[in-house]
């Protein structure tokens, strides 16, 4: 026993917020990466420029970022039976906490392109490279310090995400401390579980900061 | 050869300013271009229409064997820009390969890099003074450092034509002659045309042929270096020619313009004391308002000599020292 509950609790529930937060944010990372891009490439001085393009899909990123987190849940309850097969436990969060990261991570993205900016963009087109090789072989490479800092930023976010999931019964750490700590008032239980979900974030940032500096040993 | 007829531009987030606006022009084979003009003259994007950086509405332009830009499709536009290098105001370097690889990358995007590939750009940075710094990142590099990089890697596809859009703005005075020596020397080496474009007379003055000065999207003069830098007809052009300490404008008001003499001295009669020695012969009054003149190279005076002008030019005329009216 410790802080009320059998310690293997604890560690099952550090797995599913452990497992949520990670395959969700590899998820983000590739569908936000494409989704931030498009909206670099069609804004203005982008590769592909359309703005008529780009403001349907600004705004559509903004409304979706908009859409509190409990509310993307339960909106999406009917996807996720279809794509997951129930609408309970960890795997079951993972339709709405990448629905609901990868805007956010998209914004990140198109930020961090549009500062490495139009200078290479043309440096790279006066070489001779195609458009798709200026964004891939030249841009997001250039970004990817920028790129890691933000799906670090990105998969607290995430972390946090969790919790609420797990308050509506996808399991993991946010579940424990509500459920078994607020709910049956064990505030050890809640005090644990938030520690937990502290150390689990504190790791992230460690890892992005160490894959930052090794990206950037170069300057 | 290239030949801009009456080309046209307009951005489409400036309604009212016309970025070009009917320019034509011809830049020559074997020459060293300067285009000068104040920020938002036209001359960037003049040479950014040469590669396709910019497209135009109006006009045409040949280069190489192309006889009408607008008609290239994506891979005969891909095929030009081969044959173009291009050399930025900052280096813009990929700041996460190592020099080496920099100069590599364009050939790198086109196909898989040779050792021959490997070798000759190891010889391109040798001839940019670099050979040492192949593994280095630009980061560890100095401005001048950088920017010599991207000359090599301009080279690298071993394009005919050079355009260098402020190849010097950021760099010192020491560094910016380096530059222009080394953009000169390469360009005689590979039998490159260059353009550049800059908004400073004294770039143009070191190492170009021919100067076309612009002015809102204009064409306003052109021809070749002497005659832009000393007989400069238009008022646009002589608030560049004050760049290099020759004030036509004020000169013109100041003295009656026959009395004003323009002499260019070769680089071996440079140091010999020929205005001295008219003095005195002569025995004439005269001012020099103008001069640039240092040993081992070629030298300007602009004279002020109310008197004898007839004898003045015969006696310079005699020493090989070349003498003309000031415009």
């Amino acid at each position: 026993m410790l802080f009320d509950l059998e310690i293997q609790v604890y560690l099952d529930a550090l797995w599913e917020t452990a497992y949520m937060t990670l395959v969700s944010t590899l998820f983000v990372f590739v569908l936000g990466l494409l989704w931030g891009a498009f909206l670099y490439g069609t804004d203005q001085h982008g590769l592909w420029e359309n703005r008529t393009v780009y403001k349907i899909v600004s705004v559509i990123t903004s409304a979706l970022r908009s859409v509190p987190f409990l509310i993307l849940i339960v909106l999406l309850i009917p996807v996720t039976r279809v794509l997951v097969g129930t609408i309970l436990g960890p795997t079951a969060a993972l339709p709405a906490l990448i629905l609901g990261a990868t805007p956010f991570y998209a914004r990140i993205v198109e930020i961090a392109l549009h500062e490495t900016g139009n200078d290479l963009k043309e440096t790279g087109l006066s070489f001779g490279a195609t458009k798709l090789q200026v964004l891939f072989r030249i841009l997001i490479p250039e970004s990817l310090p920028a790129l890691i800092r933000g799906i670090t930023v990105t998969a607290i976010a995430i972390t946090g995400y969790t919790s609420i999931a797990g308050a509506i019964g996808a399991g993991g750490l946010g579940n424990l401390a509500y459920l078994y700590g607020y709910a049956r008032n064990r505030i050890l239980v809640t005090v644990a579980s938030t520690v937990l979900i502290a150390l689990l974030i504190l790791a992230l940032q460690v890892i992005g900061d160490l894959l930052v500096k090794k990206l950037s040993k170069t300057s | 050869m290239i030949r801009i007829e009456r080309v046209s531009k307009q951005y489409a987030s400036s309604k009212d300013e016309i970025a070009l606006n009917d320019v034509s022009t011809t830049f020559e084979s074997g020459l060293i271009h300067g285009i000068i003009g104040i920020s938002g003259a036209g001359k960037s994007t003049l040479i950014r229409l040469l590669n396709k950086l910019e497209s135009y509405e109006q006009g045409n332009i040949q280069i190489f064997d192309y006889t009408d830009l607008r008609l290239l499709n994506q891979e005969s536009t891909r095929m030009l820009r081969k044959r173009i290098g291009m050399i930025f105001q900052s280096d813009h370097l990929l700041s996460r390969k190592t020099v080496l690889e920099n100069v590599l990358f364009p050939i790198a995007l086109h196909r898989k890099v040779t050792p021959s590939d490997t070798e000759y750009a190891r010889s391109l940075l040798q001839e940019v003074g670099l050979s040492d710094y192949a593994s280095r990142y630009p980061a560890q590099l100095s401005g001048g450092q950088r920017q010599r990089v991207g000359i090599a890697r301009a080279l690298i596809q071993k394009p005919d034509l050079l355009l260098c859009d402020e190849p010097t703005s950021a760099l010192d005075v020491m560094t910016t002659s380096q530059i222009l020596q080394l953009i000169q020397s390469t360009a005689r080496r590979h039998h490159l045309d260059v353009i550049i474009v800059t908004h400073d007379l004294n770039v143009l003055r070191e190492i170009c042929d021919t100067v076309t000065v612009m002015d809102k999207g204009r064409i306003i003069e052109s021809g070749k270096l002497d005659e832009i830098l000393y007989k400069a007809k238009q008022p646009e052009t002589q608030a560049f020619t004050k760049q290099i300490g020759l004030d036509l404008g004020t000169l013109k008001n100041q003295f009656p313009i026959e009395e004003l003499l323009l002499l260019k001295f070769e680089e071996e009669i440079v140091h010999q004391s020929i205005v001295s020695e008219m003095i005195q012969t002569l025995g004439v009054s005269i001012s020099i308002v103008f001069a640039n003149v240092s040993p081992n190279k070629k030298g300007t005076m602009v004279l002020h000599a109310p008197k004898k002008q007839t004898e003045i030019i015969a006696f310079l005329k005699e020493r090989k020292v070349g003498v003309d009216h000031v415009v």
